[in-house]
């Protein structure tokens, strides 16, 4: 009897307080990414391009330069690529403690993180690619930043595949969390690499202050709505994959 | 009468562990015939590769590039051997028994992973140069390129040996290893083959680059053998 009231404490338990914030954080995404993005093309003012033969009037002013419209892409190119990072930390983070712990509920926290960053990861380099395409012209290029970015994607993949390569649970969440471990410090390993070996052309644009204000702006607004949405993904699939477990163990409990 | 058995030392394990795998495979000779062939097939499938274009481009320029590629792909397959043996045969369970440090176990599967891919390169790196180099004048720098290979050999060794003890136990583990190893390598890759090319092109900021990008390599070798060492016991525990 006593094992029995051992045994339903253990059941897998879902629900903590975060999950009464994920509606108001659903909102409050939905809000700032609406508002990010009108910002984005209303508020932000045009960056200058390639110079232009002649000078044009626009509206009541004389316009010397291209407006580039493909620049509004970095608005939540950058949001997108810090979640991302964010994500891969708290992946890293949850991998160390289920090695400590070897309690299973680290390793659906290191899981479901690292989904949130495949996500993350993915919408980066399709705005990425676009950036590339149409700022610099081309498709792909082995620059630092776009190299690290398809490393790390790929070792994202890779976790993935591992965990499906394994049927025992406790093997599975091991071997993910060393992955985890070993790609989170290979990979800034990687851009420092690729980055001091050749020269880099991507601009460094928060250290130079290559950002006016407006521009600044509008990115705190889509950071903040990328992270509140990356925070709702994470608890509503955390709570999906909880009450499946907490299922689960319910009915083995039955069946004894 | 008493008998006292006194505990082995870790050197002695490790040197155990050790010649315990250099004897298996001087006796099978296993995994240096078979990574031997695969690299000379290598060779010939680069031989029909840059057939083309042999007369009219630069040789030099490329010889680390496919130098490294051979040595990876190489490499793969003797890693995905080096625990297979031991699976099959039972051994693995047997030094799990043994109450020793679990991280001597990986320092001795490294080292001699590590013995048998340098032995491979001391054997492929002439083939290279006899057929694709002898046409061409290297630099007079060009025996440096020791220096990245045995560097990028230990990082390769270090990281595969804990890589391969990870897919050993995984569904369709061939192709697992390559999905997990080739990722987790670039940066080492990137960093030796820029210090093997920098050898064999030489000219005069050869050095600059070369030593750059091999303190780049040996750094990730230090932070990677460390990190493999540390989390080598909670792998093979399980």
């Amino acid at each position: 009897m006593a094992e029995k009231a051992k045994k339903a404490l253990k059941l897998p338990e879902s629900g903590q307080w975060p999950d009464s914030v994920v509606p108001i954080a659903l909102v409050g995404a939905a809000v700032f990414l609406v508002a990010g993005f009108l910002m984005a093309f209303l508020y932000a003012s045009p960056v200058n391009g390639a110079a232009l033969s002649e000078p044009v009037l626009v509206g009541d002013q004389m316009v010397t330069n291209v407006q580039l419209l493909s620049q509004k892409i970095f608005y939540f190119h950058m949001p997108v690529a810090l979640v991302s990072f964010g994500a891969l930390a708290f992946a890293g983070f949850y991998s160390v403690r289920f090695l400590m712990t070897k309690e299973q509920r680290f390793d659906t926290c290191t899981k479901i993180a690292m989904e949130i960053a495949l996500l993350f990861v993915v919408l980066t380099m399709i705005t990425g690619e676009m950036w590339t395409r149409f700022e610099w012209g081309l498709w792909w290029t082995w620059d630092p930043r776009l190299t690290t970015y398809l490393i790390l994607m790929i070792i994202v993949i890779a976790y993935f595949i591992l965990r499906n390569a394994i049927d025992d649970p406790e093997r599975r969440a091991t071997y993910g969390s060393v992955i985890a471990i070993i790609a989170l410090v290979d990979v800034p390993i990687c851009y420092m690499v690729t980055r001091v070996i050749p020269s880099s052309i991507h601009p460094v644009v928060l250290r130079e202050g290559g950002m006016t204000g407006d521009m600044g702006m509008t990115v705190a607004v889509v950071m903040i709505g990328m992270i509140m949405l990356g925070f709702v993904l994470y608890r509503m699939r955390f709570r999906q994959v909880r009450l499946t477990q907490r299922v689960e163990a319910i009915k083995e409990q039955l069946e004894d | 009468m008493s008998v006292t058995v006194k505990r082995p030392s870790t050197f002695t394990q490790y040197k155990t562990l050790l010649v315990k795998d250099l004897r298996q495979e001087f006796r099978t000779k296993e995994m240096l015939t078979s990574m031997g062939i695969y690299a000379l097939l290598v060779l010939i499938v680069y031989g029909a590769a840059l057939a083309q274009t042999a007369q009219v481009f630069d040789i030099l320029q490329m010889s680390g590039g496919l130098l490294w590629a051979l040595i990876v792909f190489t490499s793969l397959l003797g890693l995905n051997r080096s625990f297979t043996a031991e699976k099959e045969q039972g051994c693995l369970e047997g030094i799990l028994l043994v109450p020793l440090d679990r991280s001597v176990v990986f320092l001795a599967k490294a080292t001699s992973n590590l013995l048998f891919l340098l032995v491979v390169e001391i054997i492929t790196i002439p083939l290279f140069y006899f057929f694709f180099l002898t046409s061409t004048t290297p630099s007079d720098s060009f025996w440096l390129i020791v220096v990245p290979l045995v560097v990028g050999t230990i990082g390769v060794a270090g990281i595969g040996t804990l890589l391969s003890t990870i897919t050993i136990n995984t569904r369709g583990k061939d192709v697992m290893l390559a999905v997990l190893f080739i990722p987790l390598i670039f940066p080492l890759l990137y960093a030796c083959v820029s210090a093997t090319t920098a050898a064999i092109v030489g000219g005069d900021l050869f050095m600059e680059t070369f030593t750059m990008s091999l303190a780049l390599a040996a750094g990730y070798d230090v932070i990677m053998v460390l990190l493999s060492w540390v989390l080598y016991d909670f792998v093979i525990s399980v």
